[in-house]
């Protein structure tokens, strides 16, 4: 969480004239994440939610035009706090800007959906199937799980047998089951409502991927030497 | 002379015995399968009961190894046996893939968002066909 406040600067000045008024407080949170279209003009209330002062004020502040967004920008832009505030007390230098929240908006440019062809989510089906399918078989004759079982078949029932099927049918169902079972995927509603550990993973890389734009698509997070 | 070979002897099983299950453990903790399981049945309190259970196996499964006792027992104990085998391999498999990122990253490359949980049936169901097809056909031929 991270509070910045325009308050002190501002009483300094006031004190300095000598006047001695009630600045109204404007609190502002920027929004973690936000997806335009593209070339539209991203305003404040789009970034931000925004409470304080009276209606007419928020909603003017509301419509305080931040950026348009430009072909250049790709997919990402960073709304920036500083940017933020900056625009604020452009609109109205006397009022009391408190944020709170994340200290930057990711602004995603949602071009148009690239539609995911039947054909290659088939190809990619088939592909994870015949290749799990094979790495399965790799690994039996790595560990030389055939004659694992034979051992064990003859170890529990005191016979030899060649292809021991008794365990290994069930064998690889449960390896299915396995699967299915580690990623929670038939007690997900019944037994509790954790988030599944392939939800925690795609949550987490996406945070890491947050973290990185937040630092190198903010142009004003780094400064370089040639930046002057 | 001969106690100190047996003591060496001693000594060198007992370390490599040693190397192998702080590795074993240092595996089971790193693909996290214990605590998915204990996640799953909220049995969060019996986690210490789970170490011990993995501990018993590993020395149950390496005295059986070694010593080649034979039970005489039905042949059907096998079928609870092999599908206890198969869910552990399954989860372990699972793990891997989680540990190595598969995932997300297939999802953000491809765009697979929705998909997934197809993509993750195609996994499970691969490793079940490719299983059966080594034990039924596979092994006739290549021995």
């Amino acid at each position: 969480m991270i509070l910045l406040s325009a308050k002190q600067t501002k009483e300094k000045q006031n004190g300095d004239k000598g006047v001695k008024q009630m600045a109204t407080t404007v609190f502002i949170k920027p929004r973690h994440r936000v997806q335009v279209k593209p070339g539209a003009v991203v305003t404040l209330g789009e970034v931000a939610q925004m409470t304080g002062g009276d209606g007419g004020l928020i909603r003017r502040l509301k419509a305080i035009p931040l950026y348009r967004i430009q072909p250049s920008d790709k997919n990402i832009v960073i709304i920036d706090m500083m940017h933020i505030v900056r625009a604020v007390l452009d609109a109205d230098p006397s009022l009391d800007v408190q944020m709170v929240g994340p200290s930057q908006t990711i602004v995603e440019v949602v071009y148009e959906k690239r539609r995911f062809s039947m054909a290659s989510f088939l190809l990619v089906w088939l592909l994870l199937f015949v290749g799990s399918a094979m790495a399965i078989m790799n690994f039996h004759e790595d560990v030389s799980m055939q004659q694992v079982h034979r051992h064990l078949y003859q170890m529990m029932t005191g016979q030899s047998v060649d292809k021991p099927l008794l365990l290994q049918i069930p064998y690889s169902l449960g390896l299915g089951i396995g699967m299915v079972l580690f990623f929670n995927h038939w007690f997900r509603k019944r037994i509790n409502e954790e988030p599944s550990p392939l939800e925690v993973e795609m949550f987490n890389y996406q945070q890491a991927i947050d973290q990185y734009v937040i630092l190198h698509e903010n142009k004003e997070s780094m400064r370089h030497l040639d930046d002057a | 002379m001969t106690t100190l070979k047996v003591l060496l002897v001693v000594f060198v099983g007992f370390a490599g015995g040693l190397a192998v299950g702080t590795g074993f453990v240092a595996f089971l903790v790193v693909l996290g399968v214990i605590p998915r399981l204990t996640q799953l049945t909220k049995t969060t309190k019996r986690i210490h009961a789970y170490e011990w259970s993995a501990v018993a196996g590993a020395i149950v499964g390496g005295w059986m190894s070694l010593c080649h006792s034979v039970w005489h027992l039905s042949k059907y104990w096998l079928v609870p046996i092999g599908l206890l085998h198969g869910v552990f391999i399954g989860m372990l498999a699972a793990a891997l893939t989680e540990v190595l990122n598969v995932w997300p990253i297939l999802a953000k490359r491809i765009g697979v968002d929705d998909k997934i949980v197809a993509l993750l049936m195609a996994i499970a169901f691969g490793k079940v066909a490719g299983a059966l097809f080594h034990w039924l056909y596979f092994v006739d031929y290549f021995r």
